[in-house]
């Protein structure tokens, strides 16, 4: 490990104005590309793209046979959403480092995003709703 | 007392002098900027949602998005999008191997893998342009479909429901479905395009030097993370658009 190598106990003594030294705090100041330290992130990177490539496939394949196999739509949809969600979780983790930030920072990243619940549910039930009055009414 | 000691720690660390986050202010705000942007497209998607939940048919998308270039009238659903998505997922891992190549201060490293993902962001704006074009050639386009003398034949084939139902409503919701989805992925087209004008920017930098004078590419990783969102959001069209 690097001097430059630090951890989260680390006590960083940094003052206004030098934002070089907050450069990527965990993960930058490797030096060698060649290191077994970079090749295993290399290969994750890979094995992440692997990944996102068969999901990708697996949801074309539902898309296109799941129905016609007697798959009934609402299962599919429920396939759909939660393998978008599995690979949505890996590009924010893996490719955007969020899963290498510290703890805070990365609640401070998320928490906002709970008002999603609400706000897909409120919507989608307001729109079901004034089908509902359209069609009964 | 360990959980005592972190607490210690954890206050001295707001107390000034220190980052909390470790994360530099540029970085900070990146993140906050692509929350913001995530809440603008959510509520894209949303209002979709919504209008859709709200009509009584919605047109299949496996009848509308059936085409492929080249291939004439040959009836390949899913093909493209796929190839598309492939695209802007490898231009995504190509952004990444840039960013680690940033990290161990490798300039060459990143010269390569910039222009890969430029290359990628560039073909997946030209599959975008295909595929608007096709669609604008079957006429479809922003407040297409609203004549109500349109014969039923001009887009009846979108749907796989009831000719009744379709006779009724599909014509509004023809016409609601492409102003979604010329908004939306325009409004993604868009954020590709500018990414794209960034990562030439970043690139040009990478190879005048500058970063390697600075002694550090936190520049790629910024955009970078801009570039990674732009594929975020793309997951989420695909499967609202595509999929559902």
């Amino acid at each position: 490990m690097s001097a430059h190598h630090h951890n989260d106990n680390d006590t960083q003594v940094l003052y206004e104005g030098d934002q070089s030294k907050l450069y990527s705090g965990l993960m930058n100041h490797h030096s060698d590309i060649q290191s077994a330290d970079s090749k295993k992130q290399v290969s994750r990177i890979w094995k992440v793209t692997g990944i996102l490539a068969i999901v990708t496939i697996i949801e074309v394949a539902l898309g296109l046979y799941g129905t016609g196999a007697g798959m009934p739509k609402g299962l599919v949809n429920v396939f759909f959403l939660l393998l978008t969600i599995y690979k949505a979780a890996y590009i924010v983790r893996v490719f955007m480092h969020l899963g290498d930030e510290k703890k805070s920072f990365l609640i401070t990243v998320l928490i906002p995003l709970t008002l999603f619940i609400w706000f897909i549910i409120a919507f989608l039930y307001d729109g079901g709703f004034w089908l509902e009055m359209n069609t009964k009414f | 007392m360990s959980q005592a000691t972190a607490t210690t720690q954890d206050v001295k660390s707001w107390n000034g002098g220190h980052s909390p986050f470790n994360v530099s202010y540029g970085k900070m705000m990146m993140w906050f900027f692509l929350l913001s942007d995530a809440f603008t497209f959510g509520a894209f998607l949303i209002s979709y949602g919504t209008t859709r939940f709200f009509s009584a048919v919605w047109p299949d998308p496996n009848k509308v998005f059936h085409s492929f270039p080249f291939l004439g009238e040959a009836n390949a659903p899913l093909l493209f999008v796929s190839l598309m998505t492939f695209i802007l997922i490898l231009s995504s891992v190509t952004m990444v191997l840039a960013v680690h190549a940033g990290h161990y201060n490798d300039r060459k490293g990143v010269i390569k893998w910039m222009l890969w993902t430029i290359i990628g962001g560039i073909a997946f704006l030209a599959c975008q342009a295909w595929e608007w074009t096709h669609l604008n050639h079957q006429g479809a386009w922003w407040g297409s479909f609203t004549d109500p003398a349109t014969a039923l034949s001009s887009f009846e084939h979108f749907f796989s429901a009831d000719k009744a139902v379709i006779a009724q409503h599909g014509l509004q919701a023809t016409h609601d479905f492409y102003n979604y989805f010329f908004t939306i992925t325009g409004f993604h087209g868009f954020h590709v395009f500018s990414g794209v004008i960034f990562n030439v920017m970043i690139l040009l930098n990478t190879i005048n030097g500058k970063y390697e004078l600075r002694g550090h590419y936190e520049m790629v990783e910024k955009v970078g993370l801009y570039w990674h969102f732009v594929d975020l959001v793309w997951v989420f069209v695909f499967t609202c658009f595509y999929l559902l």
